[in-house]
């Protein structure tokens, strides 16, 4: 029996050593020529962020540094812990999609005392006292107000009433919603017939499950709808599950954003009328890049936008990158 | 059975280091887990203190003798600036000329070597760490880099990294010490995840809206945080009240309390961000956001070096330790989980032993939201997510029985430590986090196995003591 006993911590303690041992490998395989920089994505569920950690790696090991990516899973404590690992074992540079742009604060400052710079993509932190060396994003207010030029086109003359599936834990989707409704109010102004009414705003997640949730009770709660506005390709994909299911798909016009593959089939085959997209990659390679000015003393600008592109059927009829 | 009792004195010391390892195999988990981590965490190390910019005081005197020319480099923290100045103290009095110093970023030198350009008088080193000696103006400078040599240790074992390992995991101990009372009890508490959240918002929104926000005093925020705490009490004297009063199963009455909590912090919230935004719109479930800088010092600060959740962690755990062995209330947790008929018979108040068990872990709990609320400088509807689960595995792993009535407070804490050292490891090697939940699940069940297993051992243990013929178990 104990020989058992002893047995068992021996197993447990050479799983983890098999586990530490693997990651070992990762860790040291490319040489650390330039250091190492330290990933921490908002949640790598979505592939948006994903991209960013992809080409973000590639860009990097391109200029011979290492990178670890971890996943904050969309929860800020995972991510101070994160940037405290990172700085237990000296990284040259932290990149972070943040998850809660006030709350990343203590952990960011915590980075500056080390004299480690810190870097955002997607998504800015605005914590009081905090220093970014550099952030690369999406144009969001932009990406908002097309994604309103798109939905006034999907409705036509007729307007009709919106709904907006939101994430509203995300800056970036709050501006991306003042974009949209920017737009809207423009359209409506000196109309009287025909206007677009957005008549609420319900937490989609920014996840598939949850946006469809949402969508099923706004399809209950608001039965005249005409259009929905998305933040991002998850959450619309979503309601478009709710909308088939409920059988309102050909008369509820789907706008999202993104432009990620899923989002891209979508538009291709109708399901969704189109998208702002986002350019991930770039923001991966431009972080990288700026990541290398910053050790190289040099000026690049602080904060890069880069601003959406409207995508629609006829783009994706014409796009190489789907099958 | 292999082992043969009582017969040679070899065999008997066997015996005894077999039964002392697995009456401590928890200790002994941890200990091979730090050695785990160590090995896999063996890094060249840069070292930046006041002995290593002597050193490279000391290269620069071999290498470039007066009169030498000299850059000492080092970022703006407070470790560069004791290194930068233990390499001038080096360099003091032996007619090596200081020709400038930057504390800063990479552009700063660039900047500073330009100024320099311009003047006259040739730069022949640059004196750094190995950090700053990479970055591309040092390197492209045309003078001479000297850096103190890097050495390897294992970045586990690194004063950082330790510190940090407890500190994280501090919140998740301070309840799993609330935990093994309420599991000493038969019990389950699965609300503390949404209590700590509760605790946490309460506490910002009280010092945000009736404590003065900005201009909160130190006695205003510690009645917020007071407020916070005894809000998370109160929740668990309702679990307690419904599991005595009205015999509801712990799992059921604390899943009830779960949700209601956790509802309640996110109402809270929104509620705190749509008087901020003065009414009217839909708030957002952000942090309720606190203004007073002295409320992060809980979560933030230090006292001699140690952060402040490890040192309440530590008084709580002395706490919770004497509690638990040197009073009538200890015995009578035990001997409520032993077998409740029995001591309701023998005279121990079951109910006020059962409603101070589950009011006790509530406080605890809300004690650690006010850590989490403090450490993010406001109140989190979505903290303390899953942490139930997490809060469970460390006492169980530290040895509790879910069926009540054993465990030690210590074996607790070492069930903490036990997780946030797999934790830590397997974050500092680099393993992703799908591979880490697959650790955990492991070791849970591990756990969980010895545990199922300890009433055979014990009572081979009881028969081997007694020094008759072991029977084998199965």
């Amino acid at each position: 029996m104990k020989r058992l006993l002893v047995g068992t911590a021996a197993a447990i303690a050479l799983a983890a050593l098999g586990a530490c041992a693997g990651g070992m490998d990762g860790g040291e395989s490319g040489s650390v020529a330039r250091g190492t920089i330290g990933f921490s994505a908002m949640t790598l569920k979505n592939p948006f962020f994903k991209i960013i950690a992809d080409s973000l790696t590639a860009e990097a090991e391109r200029h011979g540094f290492d990178v670890v990516v971890t996943d904050a899973e969309r929860d800020v404590n995972r991510q101070s812990q994160q940037v405290d690992n990172f700085l237990a074992s000296g990284v040259v540079a932290i990149v972070l999609n943040p998850v809660d742009r006030i709350a990343i604060g203590p952990a960011v400052r915590r980075a500056n005392e080390a004299g480690v710079p810190v870097f955002t993509s997607d998504l800015q932190a605005v914590a009081d006292g905090v220093e970014i060396a550099g952030h690369v994003g999406t144009d969001n207010y932009q990406g908002g107000l097309l994604a309103g030029e798109a939905m006034i086109e999907a409705l036509g003359e007729a307007g009709g009433e919106v709904l907006v599936l939101h994430f509203k834990q995300a800056n970036s989707c709050v501006l991306r919603v003042d974009g949209f409704r920017h737009a809207i109010g423009e359209y409506n102004r000196d109309r009287t017939e025909g206007r677009i009414e957005i008549v609420a705003e319900l937490e989609g997640g920014g996840l598939r499950d949850e946006g469809y949730r949402a969508m099923a009770d706004g399809i209950q709660a608001y039965p005249d709808l005409a259009g929905v506005f998305a933040i991002n390709d998850p959450s619309a994909l979503g309601a478009r599950t709710a909308l088939e299911q409920a059988g309102r798909a050909d008369q509820v016009r789907i706008v999202g954003f993104d432009g990620e593959i899923a989002g891209r089939e979508a538009i291709r085959d109708g399901k969704i009328y189109a998208d702002p997209i986002q350019y991930p990659d770039r923001m991966g390679v431009m972080t990288v890049q700026n990541i290398v000015r910053y050790l190289d003393g040099e000026d690049f600008e602080r904060v890069h936008l880069i601003p959406t592109e409207l995508y629609r059927q006829a783009d994706a009829e014409q796009d190489p990158t789907l099958d | 059975m292999p082992e043969d009792v009582g017969e040679s004195a070899a065999g008997r010391w066997r015996r005894k280091l077999l039964d002392l390892l697995s009456r401590n195999l928890s200790v002994v988990v941890l200990a091979l887990l730090c050695l785990i981590s160590s090995v896999a965490t063996w890094r060249e190390q840069n070292p930046i203190t006041s002995r290593s910019g002597a050193a490279v005081a000391r290269q620069v005197l071999e290498a470039c003798p007066a009169p030498c020319s000299v850059l000492v480099v080092a970022r703006d923290t407070e470790a560069d600036r004791v290194f930068a100045r233990a390499i001038e103290e080096g360099l003091d009095d032996s007619g090596v000329r200081i020709a400038g110093r930057v504390f800063g970023q990479p552009r700063d030198v660039r900047l500073e070597l330009e100024r320099l350009a311009g003047l006259d008088g040739s730069l022949d080193a640059i004196a750094t760490h190995r950090i700053a000696s990479d970055w591309g103006p040092v390197r492209s400078a045309g003078a001479r880099v000297f850096s103190p040599r890097s050495y390897y240790w294992p970045t586990f074992l690194t004063p950082r990294n330790l510190l940090n390992v407890v500190n994280q995991n501090a919140d998740i101990a301070i309840i799993a010490l609330g935990m093994t009372l309420v599991i000493l009890t038969a019990g389950i508490d699965l609300s503390v995840g949404s209590l700590l959240a509760l605790a946490g918002v309460i506490a910002a929104v009280a010092a945000q809206e009736w404590f003065g926000g900005a201009a909160a005093s130190p006695a205003g925020l510690l009645a917020a945080m007071l407020l916070g705490v005894a809000a998370a009490a109160l929740g668990g004297l309702l679990s307690g009240t419904m599991v005595t009063a009205f015999r509801v199963p712990p799992f059921v009455a604390t899943l009830g309390l779960m949700m209601l909590a956790r509802g309640l912090a996110l109402i809270l919230a929104v509620g705190h961000q749509r008087r901020l935004v003065g009414g009217g719109a839909e708030g957002t479930p952000e942090a309720v956001r606190v203004d007073a800088t002295a409320f992060a010092w809980l979560g933030n600060g230090a006292v001699l070096g140690v952060p402040n959740p490890i040192v309440l962690m530590l008084v709580l755990f002395i706490a919770a330790h004497v509690l638990m062995t040197r009073t009538m209330f200890g015995r009578y947790v035990y001997a409520v989980g032993g077998n409740v008929e029995a001591a309701r018979l023998s005279g121990v108040p079951v109910t006020a032993v059962l409603l101070a068990v589950y009011c006790l872990c509530g406080a605890f709990t809300g004690l650690a939201g006010i850590v989490d609320a403090s450490r993010f400088e406001g109140g989190r509807p979505n903290a303390g997510e899953l942490y139930e689960l997490q809060v469970i595995a460390a006492v169980v792993v530290g040895g509790a029985s879910l069926a009540g009535g054993r465990g030690r407070i210590a074996g607790t804490l070492i069930g903490a430590m036990i997780i946030a050292v797999i934790q830590n490891g397997l974050n500092i090697a680099g393993v992703a986090s799908y591979e880490q939940k697959v650790v955990f699940g492991a070791l849970i069940l591990g756990a969980v196995l010895l545990d199922r297993l300890q009433p055979k051992i014990a009572s081979r243990r009881a028969r081997m003591t007694r020094g008759s013929t072991p029977t084998p178990v199965q």
